[in-house]
């Protein structure tokens, strides 16, 4: 008893320590707020707010001495289960039982009772967030007034902190919670820059559409605790799947599933929740603009990631296995009409944003239309996930995939939208495609990184975009082909269609990303002043370049981290049917003949 | 060696960012580094060529497949097992052989024109020019250069970048929309030609033929054959078994219901022939839409008739470099991914499916674009036309399938390469001249400029395949091949006597061309001010003079040429043989077996339950 006591404890108590990154963010906030009305000042508070930053980074990766991940956890038991193996005196054996069984039930107890999931994934999004941090808030150092500077950096950082929330939220309540510390201060950060009434209809109308798509979210969690029974989410996938494999679940799960994604899909800006973008992004300054252009769609990501059930839980190896994990954790565990709601959505939002796009000559809306396209090309990687888990499928998981293009979409469309902040003044903001004519003769350096982020967008090999791109259509294009049942067959053949709806539409793209590259290259400059050089800014822009690029050219070390980040379902299989799998995955010689 | 292939990627490359630093003030310099850069090429590529010769043919002899030398591979991006293990990476995997040894000396070969006859055409961005043209000169060759797939592909969309810019700021007056409509064709075509290559190697993975995604050209090459000869094979064994199993039965009827031994090896045999059967037919199915999938980019690329309504737009207003390089080098890039993915990684559907369509297609380009070519009035829109006639050579002799045929097509390549790359020159240095290209503004310039006038001539001899010059061995292989198609998929004879008829017709509409504006009466259009004046000048001329050389060595001796990439020709040759071999077994063996043996034998079975 005092065994299951004290796990209980650990388990319910573990976590704190690991949201030590989330804590220093919300102290430095609050510096900030109270600070900014010490003294206002644009340096000094970007510098706070980088501190902070540096300083959750640095707890972060400090992190792992005093808040091991659950990996880690997992690990140690299975060492431990081979020492035990090897040893033969009885009190040794006892000793080292005693504390296999406590390491379990905390794992045990961990996953299930535990609001907060300490583990790979979740460090990998908060390093994710911190990254995109730094970069926004160099990117928007000279877009505030001064007297606002600080509270727009303490509302990033409280989002911030939101966003490493929601990748380590292992409950519907944090993980609500969590959604609302990235949504909350968006509303004030829309207020700040300015106060004229293009950004006070920008600001209400992305207020109202917000608060409503919270409420659906709620609707659908609240449809999805009285189906389940708890608001763990593994718990809540395990029972989900239990139900599913002896009876039809019943018709309000799919309420919920519907409302969720339809209150996630405004976060993510897919389409039909999109509409608001292009005025929000227009009517705010280009900084709000990049920031809602990536920081909700990793929240929403992953929150689509960790409701549907896309990734396992860490359990206890052997033993703990989870039951139905095939059913539980490949995405459809409210139902195999997840993954028709999502391939639909991926191919209507790809392809109304790529479309819309074609007509835009503001370029922020047509940034904006580039962002809905985006997160149709990323849905395609959700959409196809539970089935590369649950067969043999392509070398890379469409988890992965959707991971690795939020980085990349990260870096070329903050980078994009950095460079028309580089050129703007508040005064006068660079808003039409007109106004960048002949850039590569008046600024050839800045002209060449935007044709770098614009390529990286339409996708060409070198940058991030085609990394990810390419990924993405080899989850579709894996989906394997099981003969002996049509309609996997079938499925099989939509997922193809479904890539090949993603590179029409990436054609389709080029044309309208092509065409500030052939404003700012082939046309007489309009306009040969621009404002003076600032430092931050520059930076901004020479990191996502760098990212751009990087995970272009040689994009193996971040795929492997996000590998090694995301757990698989075939870790969560019982163990015999691991060992079944493992059979069917083996070499063709075995099978040939 | 392995290095040498790494310098001829690497120099332009960094030649190209050295002229961009260098900045637009200093035009004289970036002329004169991006020469020696080129000629620098020229002799990396020619030490490669001479080297790659003299390499004992026994160094490749083995299974038929591509077995690259010079070879030079980095892992990109590991996709399965731990880093460092062979296999499951996209690769940094380049190497030579006998199919793309020329095209890189081709390509290395036109870039010093190209630089020279830009020299004073272009004043404006020279440094970007320059960086541009030398961008590009590295994206040709790594695309001939790759051997793994991926790589292939990321050079062949690299090569869209620096040609959109080329003509979309040098080009001519609707220079924007050629640049964006030759983007866009290009590329949407070419991301369905990704599909198809992801499709093959995920099928290959699915089907287990490999237990490892592989990304490496030779590698899937051989898997697809094995393969697909593999199938067929299972086929005739199954067939074979129930056949002997039926004959058994014939001979002792058994004894017993349904459930007899005997009863249940038929029903077994059957089943298993039923297997066989579906799994060749999917994977039939399967390599029908791999090669759908990549003809998509590559017919594009080449351009086959109907999809190539961008050329002559991309070659009118591209500036004469720009031409140069898009008729002699870029769409040889569209044949040569038939030549290196196509045929080999979709071999039955190539012969069954694209045989037929592709060889059609091809006279069909000919006719079509020998006829537009007659009736232009741009000479250069003529040459541009002229373009999609030969390419339909290029592919006619591909899909004939034999060795003569492929060798045929390989000639061409490097011939169209060279003739219509110095029919382009000459153009631009008429253009120069006189800022007009209207036939209708010219008349007797050979008396005017005898130098240019005699180039013309010869360069037009090449090109409409005078003997003893190189187009016509090329143009005689590609119809010796296609009349000695082996099959009944295409009634060879038939299109090699209307591709005569296309030879015919280029013959007519170049040499009206020629008659039209250097012969006949003097008529010299105003010469506007800038530009040289007067007959090739001393730059001029060592442009063009290796051009021409080389198209008398190929004429005269093309046998040199023709044994370095034999082997590897043979290789594919054998491929589409065994394809041929494939296609006639099955289909025989269809007619000799019922196809529903189960069936039938169910019938017997209840008919016996009946009893």
């Amino acid at each position: 008893l005092t065994i299951v006591d004290s796990s209980l404890f650990t388990a319910l108590t573990g976590y704190i320590p690991s949201l030590a990154p989330e804590a220093i963010l919300g102290v430095v906030a609050c510096v900030l707020f109270l600070g900014g009305t010490w003294r206002p000042s644009r340096r000094l508070w970007g510098l706070v707010a980088l501190l902070g930053l540096a300083g959750a980074g640095f707890t972060l990766w400090a992190s792992s001495d005093w808040a091991p991940t659950m990996e880690s956890l997992r690990d140690q038991i299975a060492r431990q289960e081979e020492r035990l193996a090897t040893l033969v005196m009885p009190h040794e054996r006892a000793a080292e039982e005693t504390a296999l069984e406590k390491n379990k039930l905390t794992l045990h107890t961990m996953t299930y009772a535990s609001p907060i999931q300490h583990t790979r994934l979740a460090i990998l999004i908060k390093v994710l967030a911190l990254v995109g941090g730094v970069i926004l808030v160099l990117f928007s150092w000279n877009d505030m007034p001064a007297n606002q500077a600080s509270d727009y950096h303490g509302c990033l950082l409280i989002m911030l902190a939101g966003v490493c929330l929601i990748g380590a939220s292992n409950e519907m309540i944090t993980l609500f919670l969590a959604l609302e510390m990235v949504s909350i201060p968006t509303y004030i950060m829309l207020y700040l820059p300015r106060q004229d009434s293009a950004v006070q209809e920008a600001a209400m109308k992305y207020f109202l559409i917000s608060v409503f798509s919270s409420a659906l979210t709620l609707f659908g969690f609240s449809y999805l605790y009285g189906v389940a029974g708890t608001t763990n989410l593994p718990a809540m996938a395990e029972a989900l799947a239990i139900g599913r494999a002896t009876a039809p679940l019943p018709g309000v799960v799919l309420v919920a599933l519907v409302m969720v994604v339809a209150g996630l899909g405004f976060r993510i800006t897919a389409v039909p929740f999109h509409f608001y973008a292009p005025d929000v992004y227009q009517g705010t300054t280009t900084g709000m603009a990049a920031l809602l252009a990536f920081i909700p769609k990793v929240a929403g990501f992953m929150a689509l990631i960790r409701l549907l059930g896309f990734v396992p839980p860490i359990l206890v190896p052997g033993v703990d296995s989870a039951p139905l994990a095939s059913l539980a954790f490949t995405g459809q565990s409210m139902g195999e009409q997840a993954p028709v709601l999502l391939w639909i959505m991926a191919a209507v939002t790809m392809t109304l944003g790529n479309l819309l796009g074609l007509l835009q000559d503001n370029i922020k809306r047509m940034l904006a239309y580039s962002s809905v396209a985006h997160a149709g090309y990323m849905l395609i990687g959700l959409a196809v996930a539970p089935k590369l888990a649950s067969g043999p499928g392509a070398p890379v998981g469409g988890v992965e995939a959707v991971l690795f293009y939020l980085m990349a979409y990260g870096a070329m469309t903050i980078g994009a939208f950095g460079v028309l902040n580089y050129l703007s003044t508040p005064e006068r903001p660079v808003e039409t495609i007109d106004e960048l004519a002949g850039l590569g003769r008046s600024r050839p350096g800045l002209a060449l990184v935007m044709v770098l982020f614009l390529f990286s967008l339409i996708g060409m090999p070198l940058t991030a975009g085609f990394a990810g791109k390419l990924m993405l259509f080899f989850g579709a294009m894996g989906a394997p082909f099981q003969e002996d049942s049509p309609a996997l067959l079938e499925q099989a053949r939509l997922y193809r269609i479904l890539a090949l709806i993603a590179v029409l539409n990436a054609a389709i793209g080029a044309w309208f990303y092509l065409r500030i590259a052939v404003y700012m290259y082939l046309r007489e400059p309009i306009q040969t002043e621009w404002p003076a050089r600032s430092t931050p800014g520059f930076l901004a822009i020479a990191l996502c370049a760098l990212v751009t690029l990087g995970a272009g050219v040689y994009p193996g070390p971040l795929v492997r981290a996000i590998q090694n980040a995301v757990p698989h379902v075939t870790d969560a299989l019982p163990t015999t049917h691991r060992a079944a799998q493992h059979q069917v995955d083996g070499p063709a010689v075995a099978r040939g003949d | 060696m392995p290095t040498l292939l790494l310098y001829l990627l690497i120099l332009p490359l960094a030649t190209a960012v050295l002229v961009a630093a260098l900045g637009p003030a200093r035009g004289d310099i970036i002329r004169r580094v991006s020469l020696i850069s080129t000629l620098g090429s020229l002799a990396l590529a020619a030490i490669l060529a001479i080297d790659f010769a003299s390499q004992g043919r026994e160094d490749r002899a083995g299974p038929p497949g591509f077995a690259p030398s010079m070879v030079t591979r980095w892992d990109l991006l590991p996709m399965q097992g731990s880093p460092g293990e062979e296999g499951a990476a996209i690769q940094f995997y380049i190497g030579v052989d006998g199919l793309n040894i020329w095209l890189v000396v081709l390509t290395a070969l036109l870039m010093v024109p190209c630089v020279l006859v830009s020299w004073t055409a272009i004043e404006e961005r020279t440094h970007e020019f320059y960086a541009w043209l030398l961008a590009l000169q590295t994206g040709m060759t790594g695309v001939f250069l790759a051997f793994d797939i991926v790589l292939f592909y990321v050079f062949f969309e690299l090569t869209l970048v620096p040609l959109f810019f080329l003509i979309g700021i040098w080009g001519g007056p609707q220079r924007q929309y050629a640049a964006r409509k030759f983007f866009i064709y290009t590329l949407a075509a070419s991301l369905i030609t990704l599909l198809g290559v992801l499709g093959v190697i995920l099928v290959l993975f699915q089907e287990r033929v490999t237990d490892k995604v592989t990304f490496s050209i030779p590698q899937l090459v051989r898997l697809v054959q094995d393969h697909s000869q593999k199938l067929p094979e299972d086929v005739q064994t199954a067939r074979k078994r129930l056949a002997d199993t039926l004959d058994e039965m014939a001979k002792a009827p058994p004894v017993g219901g349904v459930d007899s031994a005997a009863d249940r090896r038929l029903r077994a045999a059957s089943k298993d022939v039923d297997e066989a059967e579906s799994k060749l037919a999917f994977w039939r199915k399967v390599q029908l839409w791999v090669f759908a999938a990549l003809m998509c980019g590559f017919a594009v690329k080449v351009p086959l008739a109907p999809l190539h309504t961008w050329l002559p737009l991309a070659h009118v207003e591209a500036p004469t470099a720009g031409s140069v390089l898009l008729a002699g080098v870029l769409l040889k890039i569209g044949v040569y991914g038939f030549l290196r993915l196509c045929v080999p990684l979709a071999p039955d559907a190539s012969l069954t499916f694209g045989a037929p369509l592709i060889s059609v297609l091809a006279v069909l380009g000919i006719i079509y674009g020998s006829f537009c070519a007659l009736a232009q009035d741009d000479i250069k829109k003529l040459v541009a036309y002229s373009s999609v006639a030969h390419l339909g050579f290029c592919m006619l002799g591909l899909f004939a399938l034999n060795e003569a045929g492929l060798s045929g097509s390989l000639l061409q390549m490097i011939n169209h390469g060279l003739s219509t790359g110095a029919l382009f020159l000459l153009v631009g240095m008429l253009y120069e001249r006189y800022h007009t290209r209207k036939m209708a503004d010219y008349g007797g310039m050979a008396s005017r400029l005898h130098l240019l006038g005699a180039a013309m001539v010869f360069i037009t001899m090449t090109s409409v395949g005078l003997p003893g010059l190189n187009g016509f061995v090329g143009e005689t292989l590609v119809l010796f091949g296609m009349y000695d198609f082996q099959g009944n998929e295409v009634n060879g004879r038939l299109l090699a006597s209307l591709a005569c008829f296309g030879v015919l017709l280029g013959a007519w509409y170049m040499l009206t061309m020629v008659r039209g504006v250097f012969f006949g009466e003097v008529k010299e259009p105003h010469h506007h001010g800038h530009g040289p004046r007067g007959d090739l000048n001393l730059r001029e001329i060592f442009a063009l003079a290796p051009i021409a050389l080389v198209c008398v060595a190929l004429g005269v001796y093309p046998k040199a040429f023709l044994d370095v990439a034999r082997p590897d020709l043979q290789a594919l040759a054998h491929m589409a043989g065994a394809a041929r071999q494939r296609a006639l077994v099955t289909v025989s063996d269809k007619s000799l077996v019922e196809k529903t043996p189960a069936r039938a034998d169910e019938k017997t079975a209840a008919n016996r339950i009946g009893d």
